[in-house]
């Protein structure tokens, strides 16, 4: 007998969580969306002794406060889902803002383990952290890892069964007394409802409903004890405002939270201010307000040799390898229908996709590494003031830029934009950001136009044209249909990074992977149709009607178009 | 009122008050820009139109109307 036991791992962005479930060994990865919404849901499955684990990567999330979809996601997640064990993970560097989030998920009081991850940069650092007393404070399990060194992965799992035997520990975070006070007085008026009966989710929503949680606050609208609850929330809120001298009983939650995180990392992590680091001499030259953004550009512009250059080589290979095979096929198979759709239709329709396969792939190559070293948020740093004046923020270039790869993850990277106007022109305007499918016409239009020129520089000016003029709609478009400030900006800047390999060489082969399935069965369909379209129906009388036809006109232009037809 | 956007490059401040407005003031909270944290300003564009401070150990890109709205107080004040 196997039992089954559903874990959620969630954290901040930026804290390596990815790279952990990479890390993991023997693990079977699965991809899809979350039903309803286009936001990347990854499920790993994993079997270890008499378990069968099933983990649930949810989007990062910085707060329970929920501001972009997808941590809309997580939030609705972890709220309403069925699942036995949380598996929360933080980042060592930047412990006491993520503990502030740790706080809020302990607020729920299920069965969580901590995992900080990236421990050894810290370590390196010559900080310290002490395990056991931060896991005596915390109440719950801790794991150190680093996913880069491999260390502490499988004591993830390890942990995850051994606190599914586990009963429930007791919860040993609580507020401020004045708030607490609150808090169960608000618990004990949503008790008298059936649906909240149970000591831990009522005190958990008082908590959601103290912290001014909408959601939280619809799921109570429609009950018999709305009226209540509501009415002693207003005074609680009047109350606890006067008694901290607050204008929100938000900002008295996230200090009570603030001042906890801190003196957690005070007790358990050693560790000296950090001088200047690497980051921020990087930063020094890489967002330096002159040097910047000509740097910026470089990159880019490099990108895109790149892609042109180095994607050229296999590209002859593979065209050398498709003519080569079709033409020994025809030959060597016996003539007729199948002969004809293979070395006609498919073959060359799928061979002429595949080509571009490594002209695809060192683009994603080049976005995904951006991304993963950190760049790509100093490039929306660098681009905000410029963005700013087409209507748009420096948080769409993320999406404008990754619609260069593929417009299909652009539109789901526009997702991280929480003002509804600034994700419907940012999409709307993703179409004219040329996607690495249009590669091919373009390298077809610039050797048929341009071949005494460089055709790296052409391509390069046909991609910038393209961004520019997608600039001038966006403003054509926010002057006009969605009048509006643009969203605030306040964006995270993670420290550089050295890219994981491992996670790159994952993206890739799942890029691949589904570009080749895409190549096999969609083009290769659409092939054998437009082939048969082509083909067929061969129609002896129409074809017998047509060169009578032909043969008795007497004007010689109109027996070309009968013969065209 | 002095406030983020009246700092000086490599100059650190105490967060007095979050004067941004939801859900500005969430996300910044979330961050660690909490009242009492300690900020200081790495970089900010030519323009001044956006800025980069550091708090927590983590590092936060703002527009001006943003850096506008987090009121600070010098470290010795």
């Amino acid at each position: 007998m196997s039992s089954e036991i559903k874990v959620a791992i969630v954290g901040q962005p930026n804290v390596g969580k990815s790279s952990i479930i990479n890390a993991l060994s023997n693990a079977k990865l699965h991809v899809g969306n979350f039903s309803g919404v286009t936001v990347e849901k990854k499920e790993v499955y994993l079997k270890r002794d008499d378990y069968d684990i099933k983990m649930t990567d949810l989007p990062g999330i910085y707060a329970l406060n929920a501001y972009t979809p997808e941590e809309q996601v997580a939030k609705d997640f972890l709220i309403n889902e069925d699942y036995d064990v949380v598996v929360n993970v933080v980042d060592a560097n930047t412990l006491s803002r993520n503990l502030i989030f740790t706080m809020q998920l302990l607020d729920m009081h299920k069965k969580t383990i901590l995992v900080i991850n990236m421990i050894d940069e810290v370590e390196k650092k010559g900080g310290l952290l002490n395990k056991h007393k931060l896991e005596e404070l915390l109440g719950i399990p801790i794991v150190l890892t680093s996913a880069k060194e491999n260390r502490g992965v499988e004591e993830i799992v390890t942990q995850i069964i051994k606190l599914y035997n586990a009963p429930l520990a007791k919860n040993k975070i609580y507020y401020n007394e004045k708030v607490e006070l609150r808090v169960e007085e608000l618990a004990k008026i949503l008790r008298k409802s059936p649906h909240f009966k149970s000591p831990d989710y009522s005190r958990f929503l008082a908590i959601r409903l103290l912290d001014r949680d909408e959601d939280v606050y619809k799921m109570i609208h429609d009950l018999p004890i709305f009226i209540e609850a509501h009415n002693a929330l207003e005074k609680m809120y009047k109350e606890l405002e006067s008694e901290f001298d607050e204008e929100s009983t938000t900002d008295i939650l996230a200090n009570e939270r603030a001042a906890i995180s801190y003196n957690l990392q005070m007790e358990a992590l050693d560790m000296e201010e950090d001088d200047e680091s690497l980051s921020e001499k990087l930063d020094n030259f890489l967002i330096h307000p002159i040097f910047g953004l000509p740097i910026f550009l470089f990159f880019m512009w490099a990108l895109f040799q790149l892609t042109f250059v180095l994607g050229n080589y296999p590209m002859n290979v593979i065209a050398n390898i498709f003519g080569e095979t079709s033409s020994f096929l025809a030959d060597f198979l016996p003539k007729g229908i199948f002969n004809s759709v293979l070395t006609q239709g498919i073959l060359p329709a799928v061979g002429a996709i595949i080509m571009f396969l490594p002209n695809i792939l060192v683009l994603f190559l080049g976005l995904n590494l951006l991304e993963q070293t950190g760049y790509m948020s100093r490039a929306a740093y660098l681009m905000d003031g410029f963005l700013k004046r087409f209507g748009l923020q420096g948080k769409a270039f993320v999406p404008l830029v990754s619609g260069f790869g593929c417009t299909v993850p652009a539109y789901m990277a526009a997702r991280t934009l929480k003002n509804p106007k600034d994700r419907i022109i940012t999409m709307l305007v993703l179409g004219f950001m040329s996607c690495g499918a249009r590669l091919p016409i373009y390298v077809l239009l610039v050797s048929a136009f341009f071949i005494n020129s460089n055709p790296g520089n052409m391509l390069f000016y046909i991609y910038i044209g393209g961004a520019f003029l997608g600039l001038v709609v966006a403003k054509i478009l926010r002057t006009v249909l969605f009048k509006g400030e643009p969203e605030p900006f306040v964006m995270e800047m993670p420290p550089y990074r050295f890219p994981s390999f491992k996670a790159l060489g994952m993206d890739l082969w799942i890029k691949t992977k589904m570009f080749l399935q895409k190549a096999g069965t969609f083009i290769a369909i659409a092939a054998m149709v437009i082939w048969f379209l082509s083909s067929y129906p061969v129609n002896d009388t129409i074809v017998q009607n047509y060169n009578t036809k032909i043969e008795q006109t007497v004007d010689t232009s109109k027996k070309e178009s009968l013969k065209m037809s | 009122m002095k406030t983020i956007s009246d700092l000086k490059i490599d100059e650190e401040a105490i967060v007095q008050k979050i004067l941004a407005k939801e859900p500005v003031k969430g996300r910044l909270l979330s961050m660690g820009i909490v009242k009492g944290a300690k900020v200081k300003v790495v970089a900010h564009t030519l323009a001044r139109q956006t800025w980069d401070i550091l708090s927590n150990n983590t590092k936060v890109a703002l527009r001006e109307e943003e850096a506008h709205s987090i009121a600070v107080k010098g470290l010795h004040e």
